[in-house]
């Protein structure tokens, strides 16, 4: 199977108080940010690699994983560590951030599986910086192909995926037939949710994301990285949403001491209006 | 429970403020142990002075009614230093946490004794400084029991023990006398170093109030390795490779697999390695650049030094590859009952002594298990024997107290100290003979009976006078 992968580097969650906005609002200030990958790319690489091998023998693919990212050079680094973990080639769209909203990201990626052609494009459900959850949907919908959003689990069939989505009342289960678009959650890294047709149903992977071996991470330096212009794959390179100016969500109120549970009581009922 | 002289609380009450003294139960269980549970808090007080005045007028006191104290800082310890089981006054600093401004030219800071350690690296951080005296509980300890406790840690091979970075301290001494010593100087030549004196002495000869710490600046870009090693022998060669590679070494700690596997049952944990390997190696490196790293990583491979490794991609995997090593102690008295030594050792004779330890156990204890890790670039081993969980407690706490006579034998031998970092405090007195000489121990109690001539001060720790 053929998967490509799109990946985006993020600042580090766990710096998030960092983030600071100039108070002209004209931008996020991005100055002592770690970047990682977005975590639920980094799902979806896993995910693909799960999808491309039998479980027993990691280092063998039965097919292809392509990654793919909209970025400046400093993004290579988030692709090298791809490939280290065991993607089989990379390609860098030269832009920045700035420049993209989820609908150019949909079209470029549109314009990279028509040149690729992969079987299924896996993908974290959103990034956690904007938090848009966008593009897998449009891009389904530019492709013409069927979507299953949100996978808590996937099982390869002959030409299908079985799609487990976590949902209010319970789990809904699709067949997609390939090729489709599959962006997932975070439990599809669990032990047990992700199966080819190569992989024995009583193995069991360890929970998360792998590490990328140490002979991996020197062996990646010689796998092909390319990088494309924006404008080779989309005549329209316009973002469609323009940001006018960036606000710090208000201060949370400081908190207060009850004095006892009746004190407690009385706040919950007169101010918090919850009893 | 002794108490209180009444003439003593009757003097704090008048010449105190109201909430200076607290024998709410609470506290007295909270206040009167640190991280070894082994003995039970007993305390008749805990005092909470909120300055150095305050500490002063409260010594003298005591040393007028005869009441013994206890300093008490974050109570993190591991050795039973700041344990008050007999009654003791705990004289808490947890109200002097001041923090002066740094000193960003003479790259020093003057913080109060009951400054959290984490909030100095933090307060220094804004100046692109540090505090290196850095361990696992950072989030509690103080700054005056990592002085009285000469604190150790995981960066200890990159940046020596606490007394490395101290200039100053100021202590209150038995007889409520404030010593105000050193102060900011780099160099002082000026007699015997009474500051060095105070450090590591663990509140058995005045209590600290105050500190001048020595700043440094902040680390580069870290990279954190993780390697599979076969045996001890494998983690001491990787260790001669490291100190000789192109980077400023950090950490260099080495666990085992039998660790692991505690904090495998005790939290969830990633499992960066493809295979399990008996020995491992976590290494933390300040990068000069990624090409010589990754060629030093090709040649410990090449050199079959190591089996397997990785490298954390990102901030999020270092700190994964961390609490690996991190949660080890944490998880072995969450999944059982540790009996923990401390011990350090020559480099050289590392090997030696470990094979010479599992025959110990093998002959005379067969099936205990023994969880061993370390900062090993120290020479610094956490030996933790498990208690078999059939066993039942008061057999096992016996148990051990012979083992430890054995263990500490072979310490002894190998020329090593029964306790590297974790210091003497209660559970250790009885060896303290192993490592210290006769005449060793005759100028410690001189030193003691003439600062503290009531023995008033942490009684009963470290050694008697």
């Amino acid at each position: 199977m053929k998967i490509l992968v799109p990946l985006k580097r993020v600042a580090d969650p766990d710096n998030a108080n960092k983030v600071k906005i100039p108070a002209s609002g004209e931008k996020i200030d991005t100055t002592g940010l770690e970047p990682k990958p977005n975590p639920f790319d980094e799902y979806a690489l896993e995910a693909a690699l799960r999808l491309t091998e039998n479980g027993q023998t990691p280092k063998v693919r039965a097919g292809e994983v392509i990654v793919v990212t909209f970025g400046p050079k400093e993004c290579d680094t988030t692709l090298r560590a791809a490939l280290a973990t065991g993607a089989d080639r990379a390609i860098r769209v030269d832009t920045t951030d700035d420049k993209l909203d989820g609908d150019l990201v949909a079209r470029a990626l549109k314009a990279i599986v028509d040149r690729e052609k992969p079987d299924v494009v896996v993908m974290g459900k959103q990034a956690v910086d904007g938090d848009s959850n966008q593009v897998a949907q449009l891009l389904a919908e530019y492709l013409d192909w069927p979507q299953a959003t949100f996978a808590a689990t996937v099982h390869e069939e002959d030409g299908a995926l079985l799609v487990g989505r976590e949902v209010d009342g319970g789990v809904i289960t699709l067949r997609v037939k390939l090729p489709a678009v599959v962006s997932v959650d975070l439990r599809i890294v669990a032990p047990t949710s992700v199966y080819s047709t190569k992989t024995a149903r009583t193995f069991k992977y360890n929970d998360g994301v792998r590490f990328a071996a140490l002979p991996a991470i020197m062996a990646a330096k010689k796998k092909p990285l390319v990088e494309l212009k924006l404008a080779d794959l989309t005549a329209d390179v316009a973002p469609k949403i323009v940001y006018n100016a960036f606000q710090a969500p208000p201060a949370r109120k400081a908190g207060i001491k009850v004095k006892d549970v009746a004190d407690l009581v009385l706040h919950l009922k007169d101010e918090a209006k919850v009893l | 429970m002794p108490v209180l002289p009444e003439a003593f609380t009757v003097a704090v009450a008048r010449d105190f403020p109201a909430d200076f003294l607290s024998t709410d139960p609470s506290d007295l269980a909270t206040y009167g142990r640190d991280w070894t549970k082994v003995v039970d808090p007993a305390p008749s007080a805990i005092a909470l002075p909120r300055s150095t005045g305050e500490v002063s007028r409260l010594v003298r006191l005591c040393a007028r009614h005869g009441v013994p104290m206890v300093p008490s800082g974050g109570r993190t310890g591991l050795a039973g230093g700041a344990v008050a089981a007999k009654g003791e006054l705990v004289v808490s600093l947890d109200r002097m946490r001041r923090l002066d401004p740094v000193d960003v030219v003479g790259a020093t800071v003057r913080v109060e004794a009951g400054a959290v350690t984490e909030a100095v690296h933090q307060h220094a951080a804004q100046h692109g400084l540090t505090w290196p005296v850095d361990f696992a509980s950072k989030g509690s300890s103080q700054v005056g029991g990592n002085l009285a406790t000469n604190a150790g840690g995981v960066k200890v091979i990159r940046y020596g023990l606490t007394r490395n970075w101290v200039l100053g301290v100021e202590v209150v001494i038995a007889n409520g006398d404030v010593l105000a010593i050193g102060g900011a100087l780099e160099k002082n030549n000026t007699g015997i170093d009474l500051r060095q004196l105070f450090i590591g002495s663990e509140g058995t000869l005045g209590i600290i109030t105050a500190a001048t710490l020595k700043l440094t600046r902040l680390p580069g870009k870290l990279d954190v390795l993780l390697f599979a090693v076969k045996d001890l022998a494998g983690v001491i060669a990787l260790f001669r490779a490291a100190r000789r590679g192109p980077f400023v070494l950090m950490a260099y700690e080495f666990f085992t697999e039998r660790c692991l596997a505690r904090v495998r049952r005790h939290r969830t944990i990633v499992t960066p390695l493809a295979d399990p390997s008996d020995f491992y190696v976590l290494i933390e490196v300040e990068r000069a650049d990624a090409e010589s790293l990754e060629a030093w990583v090709a040649s410990v491979f090449e050199d079959g030094l190591v089996t397997d490794g990785t490298l954390a991609q990102h901030g999020t995997q270092a700190a994964e590859l961390w609490t690996l090593r991190e949660g080890i102690s944490e998880s072995l008295t969450a999944t059982g009952m540790p009996h923990k030594n401390d011990i350090a050792l020559p480099i050289a004779g590392l090997e030696a002594f470990c094979d010479e330890l599992d025959r110990f156990f093998e002959e005379r204890w067969p099936g205990w298990e023994i969880a061993l890790f370390g900062h090993l670039g120290d020479g610094n081993l956490h030996v933790n024997v498990m208690k078999p969980d059939a066993m039942d407690r008061a057999e096992f706490v016996q148990k051990t107290k012979a083992a430890d006579h054995a263990i500490f034998e072979i310490v002894k031998r190998h020329h090593g100290s029964i306790s590297a970092e974790h210091g003497i405090g209660l559970l250790k007195k009885d060896y303290l003979g192993y490592s210290r000489s006769p005449e060793e121990l005759a100028v410690m109690r001189a030193v003691k009976r003439a600062l503290d001539p009531e023995n008033l001060m942490n009684p009963g720790k470290v050694l008697d006078p």
